[in-house]
């Protein structure tokens, strides 16, 4: 007998952690791309 | 005589060992003939065939040879994560620090994990099973084995040679989904040349993956902790040597030892059964769906985007790196042959390669 409740908590789990954390990522990124620009620029 | 008989293999052969031998044959002339992931099929090959010979007790509990790589290297979880070490030695994370929306892709991609996922619950999987199985749609084998080798090592097998089945064969799979899902407009759609990436960039990016990743999902840990250590020793330019052994002597030895395990769990009367066929079907669901997720990601993007995505990019979000983004160049080509796709789809096709181990970490986490 498949416990449906725990396969719908590892689909919305396991989807929300792959977007929650490669969304992270991006905003990181954007974050860090911008700072690092920033500096450059000041530095030039 | 009788009893000098008896310890031979000859009169202990089975049907199912000549099948197993049929098998290992066959993905032998396909790597050799076709080219079709050589680098795995040839050793995988040659495990199956080596193991179905009776008598030879290679994969017997304790003593066997090739037990000994199984249980040390795979049981205790050395061989996927070094193979990730050397992964990421390989990787260049540029395009996808140049384009970040490109990760959304890699995610979306992952939506045929849990398709199959939820098609094995149907037919009648365990959920430790199941996860197993939704993971080839990853199309990422060490994550494949990595998180069979946890829930459901008696499906070790089946899922490991299905994943790197249909990861050889994405340019057989994938374009037809692509050209059904797109038009010819939307193929011969030009993305902007990506700018260039810092070394800061590219030396802070594995450092903070490793810590957002390994923060939010930490049964990812293992993997995605070696993968982002390869990558820091690439970019870091200070540690060449040990870049360069991760990623060519200790990935090909490593490689040997995956290979010759995985082929070697293929023993007649574990492999031979109808569910073996369900997995099979399964997995080549979860990569046509995976596939199409991109390619539907990719068009909802645009949707709100001023700077437009080609979708042939979003099946790149597949990981099977880098032939998924090879594919996607070689439809975009065909559209528009003055079209450079390559360089655009290493982004989704990279994150993908993040998303499965998140994926795969949520797996073991509520499933193991």
């Amino acid at each position: 007998m498949v416990d449906w409740s725990l396969a719908i908590k590892i689909f919305v789990f396991g989807l929300s952690a792959v977007f929650i954390s490669l969304g992270i990522l991006i905003a990181a990124i954007y974050g860090f791309g911008t700072v690092l620009g920033k500096k450059k620029k000041q530095n030039n | 005589m009788l009893e000098m008989v008896l310890t031979t293999g000859i009169v202990h052969l089975t049907v199912g060992n000549i099948v197993m031998w049929l098998i290992a044959f066959s993905f032998i002339y396909l790597a050799i003939n076709k080219n079709y992931e050589p680098l795995l099929l040839v050793p995988i090959g040659f495990g199956i065939l080596i193991v179905n010979l009776p008598l030879t007790c290679l994969m017997k509990e304790g003593e066997g040879l090739i037990w000994i790589f199984y249980h040390y290297g795979l049981e205790w979880e050395v061989i996927p994560p070094l193979i990730f070490l050397g992964l990421g030695a390989l990787t260049d994370f540029g395009p996808m620090i140049a384009n970040p929306k490109t990760l959304i892709l890699g995610a979306g991609a992952q939506f045929g994990v849990y398709v199959a996922f939820f098609g094995a619950l149907i037919l009648g999987f365990k959920i430790p099973e199941a996860c197993s199985i939704g993971i080839i749609g990853g199309a990422d084998g060490p994550t494949t084995i990595y998180t069979t080798v946890h829930l459901a090592p008696h499906l070790l097998g089946a899922t490991a040679v299905a994943a790197y089945s249909y990861m050889s064969l994405v340019p057989i799979i994938q374009p037809p989904i692509m050209r059904l899902l797109t038009t010819k407009k939307e193929r011969k759609i030009k993305m902007k040349q990506l700018r260039h990436v810092s070394k800061k960039e590219k030396i802070l990016f594995p450092l903070l993956t490793v810590m957002v990743i390994c923060l939010i999902v930490p049964a990812s840990a293992p993997l995605m902790a070696m993968f982002m250590l390869g990558n820091l020793f690439k970019e870091c330019g200070v540690v060449k040597r040990l870049s360069d052994a991760a990623a060519n002597e200790l990935m090909n030895i490593v490689t040997i030892l995956l290979g010759v395990s995985v082929g070697a769990t293929m023993q007649a009367e574990h492999f031979l059964k109808p569910r073996v066929i369900f997995i099979f079907l399964m997995g080549l669901v979860a990569f046509a769906f995976s596939t199409a997720a991109g390619i539907a990601l990719a068009k909802f993007m645009n949707l709100f985007s001023k700077e437009k995505i080609n979708p042939l990019i979003g099946s790149a979000g597949v990981s099977a790196v880098p032939m998924a983004a090879r594919v996607s160049q070689l439809e975009g080509a065909k559209a528009d042959p003055t079209n450079y796709l390559l360089m655009h789809a290493m982004g989704p096709n990279v994150a993908g390669t993040i998303g499965t181990v998140v994926a795969a970490g949520v797996f073991l986490a509520l499933a193991g």
